[in-house]
């Protein structure tokens, strides 16, 4: 029953993140990668992960692709140039697609690919001791990834400081004027008398 | 369920954000876009393995990835505005200034 639901919501997915690539209005474009993760985060509740779930929703559907709304409409971009290059570059995305799906498929097909038995942090027995999802992720994440952790809200840190500096316009010709340079005014420079 | 579902999916998603990047001559907000889809396809592919190898690990890497494309989007984002504000155009064809 779980396997039709799989198939599809990620029927859904793969439908979905098509029409992101080749419909021609860059407005239902964001829409549908909307769409796209909604249906990655029902996939993930079909594997128990609840709290990426959430958080693919939050992170996606409220600020990554908001953000990209916002972009889309301030910029006004004009539909009229569609396809100009379609015939040229896609044989040759075509050529490269085709060459790797086949070596992938040609891994998960051979049968020397071996899963280890056992993980390193089991979720049953983690289940087991009365924990959810979400207490069990924040366990492991603030004690044996605490580094990676920090070191990815440093990476965070970062991204908004490059964003502001970057989009940030008023640092040219800024409209207030600061103390050092008035106090530092000469009054024989200033002055002119016509 | 066997990994052969959830990599065929994961694949296919990827091979979509691949060709869109080589199919799209618009504009860069669609090769963006593109990127999100392959990073979410690397998610899958960690969740859906934490989940058959009764594992832990591959979703606490899946929020590291998360960050990530959320720190990607954010700066490529500010260059596309900035970007348009020089040259009032994000058409692909016209983005040669790096060549000299």
């Amino acid at each position: 029953m779980i396997l039709y639901f799989f198939y599809f919501f990620s029927f859904i997915v793969i439908l979905s993140s098509f029409l992101v690539v080749f419909v021609s209005n860059p407005v239902h474009s964001v829409l549908f990668l909307i769409f796209t993760f909604f249906n990655a985060a029902i996939i993930f509740l079909i594997f128990k992960a609840e709290f990426l779930a959430m958080t693919l929703l939050i992170v996606y559907v409220g600020a990554v692709a908001v953000l990209f709304l916002f972009v889309v409409m301030m910029l006004n971009i004009s539909e009229s140039i569609v396809k100009e290059g379609f015939l040229k570059y896609f044989p040759f995305g075509l050529l490269l697609i085709t060459i790797f799906l086949i070596e992938l498929f040609m891994i998960f097909s051979s049968d020397k690919v071996i899963f280890p038995e056992n993980g390193l942090l089991k979720i049953n027995e983690i289940m087991n001791l009365g924990m959810d999802n979400t207490k069990s992720l924040g366990l492991f994440l603030y004690t044996d990834y605490f580094i990676i952790f920090q070191i990815s809200g440093f990476l965070l840190l970062l991204a908004m400081i490059g964003a502001i500096v970057l989009a940030h316009s008023d640092l040219k010709n800024p409209k207030s004027i600061s103390p050092i340079e008035q106090k530092n005014i000469d009054k024989k420079t200033i002055i002119k008398l016509n | 369920m066997q990994h052969i579902h959830f990599l065929t999916l994961s694949t296919s998603v990827f091979a979509i954000g691949f060709l869109g990047i080589f199919v799209n001559r618009k504009n860069i907000i669609t090769i963006l876009m593109s990127i999100e889809l392959m990073l979410l396809s690397a998610n899958i592919n960690f969740v859906g393995f934490s989940y058959l190898l009764d594992d832990l690990s591959g979703q606490i890497f899946s929020l590291f990835i998360l960050v990530v494309a959320a720190a990607e989007a954010a700066i490529g984002l500010a260059i596309l505005t900035i970007f348009f504000k020089k040259t009032s155009s994000i058409s692909i064809d016209t983005i040669s200034k790096l060549k000299g």
